[in-house]
């Protein structure tokens, strides 16, 4: 058992190496718009080496690469999150760095403390990326132009959620093969979602065909002019749709008269299997999580095996977010070279 | 008696239609003469010779909309700094809202207020009495005692009146006073949590957006009022194209509307937010480039009466946030002038129009003291040399309150020197 397992560690190690590490043209990934198609595509390839050694590893956790050795990583997150947080932990091990949660419950943000004071404290602790969950849109931008760290936005109030949409591409890119071409719908709650900016921007640069199914109070405006297509009934909006991926209805970020119901949500906008003949004959369902099962979606399909990627999307978080970590990792290790050497 | 005579100037006065060289005599602190094409000549008994050197001499400006921290934040801004910023502006008259701590609702206030500044020896401050009590926007103050203690408007400061009854009522007694209702006109409703304007930036950048019709529902509705009340009502800081069409429309049809804006809403747009930089949070919010193009034209039109510098002290803490939750608002007093003058410098107005805008007609809306280089008229004017190019540092500005969007930006138009009643309270050579 030993001696596979070393086996298989030694052939992951070539093509783990720091060298195969995914470009940036940024130090910190702040939000995917902006992005350009190489950049997202060598975090997708690389992302998916990562799919492979882990899925080949199985449940041995240790280090597959040292790319993050004597590195902390912090966590900083303001707002609750379980598999965000949990897969940068993972990710970060993986990759042999150090990881500090931070969560605002407990913290001396409970205080009244600052975002730029809390930054300030923590750059004080020299850590090498602050991983940042926020509820103001900007908030990670902010923070990045007060530390030294570098900053991955983990969620910044309604603005974007990067490696959401990469985790995403990658999960779309290992079923199916490709992202060009596809026609993937994303509906529900657009205008409370971070997620949904951060796809449509990802899925759009990677020529996907991108439709937005929302009811018109939850559709923000001018969002036609982010090079979608917008439709108001989901039976319409998936039509034909390789991908239909399925927003959270953001109750907590909602004033309480965007939809009448949840029911009535459920009756026109909750993703079931008739809705669903619709789509594609093999169309895929996606969510981010967490979901509330008979509300935008039904459980039979979100725990649908065939067609249900969500648990997949999961796991390619980790995978997506090894990716950013090392592209970054390497940019900063790349710009104190250049720092040595000038 | 006590002459001083300003020699080599170009006298700016809108209210006589003038732009001529010449000369301007203050006689025990009241313009007492005013010489176009003349120069040379000396009165016997001058006192004082000022020789301009080609500066203009114009009427001080009337800034309608000032917000005062003191009393209540006075580390944001006492009256000794606010007096200063405008005197350096070439602010001769400032109408302050009542929005301080406690909230000037009363007699008591308005006179503490007019006393202190009056003690002050600088530019004039008029003050707004609440609209309402506390300008919680349900019951009227007592605008009766306020007027009679010295209030020149009424106004609910930084909110709109929302309750139409509350708003009529307030109109038609204000209307019984002779005294304007001011009014920032934005539907609480339709503003709710409101981080920037609503459009496709503010899509892109997650912030929550304030629809530009939250300002034309209430100027809409106002004129309705006005109908009813017969009373003077002023739009302030009108900022979109909708509300800017509704003003026209009420002033066609003979209704005593005025209106005013501030050099953000046409000089900025939207797009400048892009960034998240919290300078750039004004409220109203920063519209669009369309809607901006409207406020030009509209001050140039005269669909816009005045150019005010919705001066906002704000502490650098409550910038130094996330978009959405830092407060809104920016310093105005030091810019006013300067920011106006880039509108003469594109050509989109006259020099003349800019300091009707900037004094005739604030002065004729609030009724006070200023906007006149009339003989017998109080002495508020200021030298300024309309070419002088410095740059905009928010730490050279004599506020206390030192952010605003114009940060490091150049502009023209510098003012020399600042007098009130004939007296210098501003001289930048001392």
């Amino acid at each position: 058992m030993n001696n596979v397992t070393d086996k298989i560690r030694s052939n992951d190690s070539l093509s783990l190496q720091a060298g195969n590490a995914a470009e940036l043209s940024t130090r910190n990934l702040l939000g995917i718009e902006g992005m350009n198609p190489l950049e997202i595509r060598s975090l997708l390839d690389r992302g998916d080496q990562f799919a492979n050694a882990m899925q080949q590893s199985g449940d041995d956790l240790s280090p597959l690469s040292d790319v993050l050795r004597g590195k902390t990583i912090i966590n900083l997150f303001y707002e609750n999150s379980t598999r965000t947080r949990v897969s940068f932990e993972l990710a970060t091990k993986r990759l042999g760095g150090a990881v500090l949660n931070i969560s605002v419950a407990g913290s001396s943000v409970k205080k009244g403390e600052t975002l730029l004071d809390t930054a300030t404290t923590l750059n004080a602790m020299h850590p090498h990326i602050l991983v940042v969950r926020h509820n103001c849109s900007g908030a990670a931008r902010l923070l990045s132009q007060h530390v030294d760290a570098a900053v991955i936005n983990a969620g910044d109030g309604r603005h974007e959620h990067p490696t959401q949409a990469l985790l995403d591409a990658l999960t779309i890119r290992r079923r199916v093969g490709q992202i060009e071409g596809l026609k993937i719908a994303i509906c529900g709650d657009v205008a409370n979602s971070r997620v949904a900016r951060s796809n449509i921007h990802l899925l759009g640069t990677m020529g996907a065909e991108v439709s937005l199914v929302s009811p018109a109070t939850l559709l923000p405006t001018g969002i036609e002019r982010m090079g979608v297509i917008i439709a108001t009934n989901l039976e319409e909006g998936i039509h034909d749709a390789d991908i239909v991926m399925m927003l959270r209805l953001q109750t907590e970020r909602m004033a309480g008269t965007e939809t009448p119901s949840q029911r009535e949500y459920y009756n026109f906008f909750g993703l079931d299997r008739s809705k669903l003949m619709r789509a594609a004959p093999n169309a895929l369902i996606m969510h981010p999580g967490p979901m509330n099962r008979g509300v935008e979606i039904d459980s039979a399909m979100a725990d649908d095996a065939q067609k249900s990627l969500i648990r997949t999307q999961v796991e390619m978080g980790v995978a997506a977010r090894m990716a950013c970590l090392e592209a970054i990792a390497t940019k900063l290790a790349n710009e104190n070279k250049l720092q040595g050497n000038g | 008696m006590t002459n001083i005579l300003f020699t080599n100037g170009r006298l700016i006065d809108p209210s006589q239609n003038l732009d001529a060289s010449g000369q301007l005599t203050i006689t025990n602190g009241v313009i007492s003469t005013v010489n176009a094409g003349l120069n040379d000549a000396k009165p016997a008994k001058a006192d004082k010779i000022i020789d301009c050197r080609g500066a203009c001499i114009a009427p001080g400006l009337v800034d309608m909309r000032v917000q005062t921290a003191d009393p209540g934040s006075e580390h944001l801004e006492d009256l000794a700094t606010l007096l200063a910023a405008a005197a350096a502006g070439g602010v001769t008259g400032l109408g302050c809202l009542p929005n301080t701590q406690p909230v000037i609702d009363n007699a008591a206030m308005i006179d503490s207020l007019g006393l202190r500044a009056s003690r002050a020896a600088g530019p004039r401050l008029h003050v707004y009495g609440a609209a309402t009590k506390g300008l919680a926007g349900r019951e009227m103050a007592e605008l009766g005692l306020m007027a009679e203690a010295g209030a020149v408007a009424f106004t609910n400061a930084t909110t709109s009146i929302g309750d139409s009854l509350v708003m009529r009522r307030v109109l038609a007694y204000a209307n019984m006073l002779d005294k304007p209702v001011i009014q920032h006109c934005e539907d609480a409703s339709l503003a709710a949590d409101g981080e920037m304007n609503e459009s496709e930036t503010s899509t892109r950048l997650g912030l929550i957006g304030i629809p530009s019709i939250a300002e034309a529902v209430i100027v809409e509705r106002d004129i309705q009022l006005m109908r009813l009340t017969g009373a003077r009502y002023h739009v302030a800081h009108l900022s979109t194209r909708a509300g800017i069409d509704s003003v026209r429309r009420a002033k066609a049809d003979g209704l005593p509307i005025t209106a005013d804006t501030a050099p953000p809403y046409f000089l900025l747009n939207e797009i400048a937010v892009s960034s998240y930089d919290t300078a750039f949070k004004l409220s109203p919010p920063l519209r669009s480039e369309d809607d901006r193009q409207a406020v030009i034209e509209a001050i140039a039109d005269g669909t816009i009466d005045a150019i005010a510098s919705d001066h906002v002290p704000v502490d650098g803490d409550a910038k130094a946030q996330p978009f959405g939750p830092s407060q809104p608002g920016a310093s105005g007093l030091d810019t006013l002038l300067a920011l106006t003058m880039t509108l003469v410098q594109q050509d989109q107005i006259s020099l003349l129009r800019a300091f009707e805008a900037l004094s005739f007609a604030p002065a004729t809306i609030l009724n006070v003291t200023g906007g006149t280089l009339m003989p017998g008229a109080a002495a508020d004017i200021i030298l300024f040399r309309p070419d002088t190019s410095w740059l905009v540092r928010g730490a050279d500005f004599a506020s206390l309150s030192r952010i605003t969007p114009f940060e490091g930006q150049p502009v023209q138009g510098l003012v020399d020197a600042t007098y009130v009643d004939g007296i210098c309270v501003f001289d930048r050579h001392i």
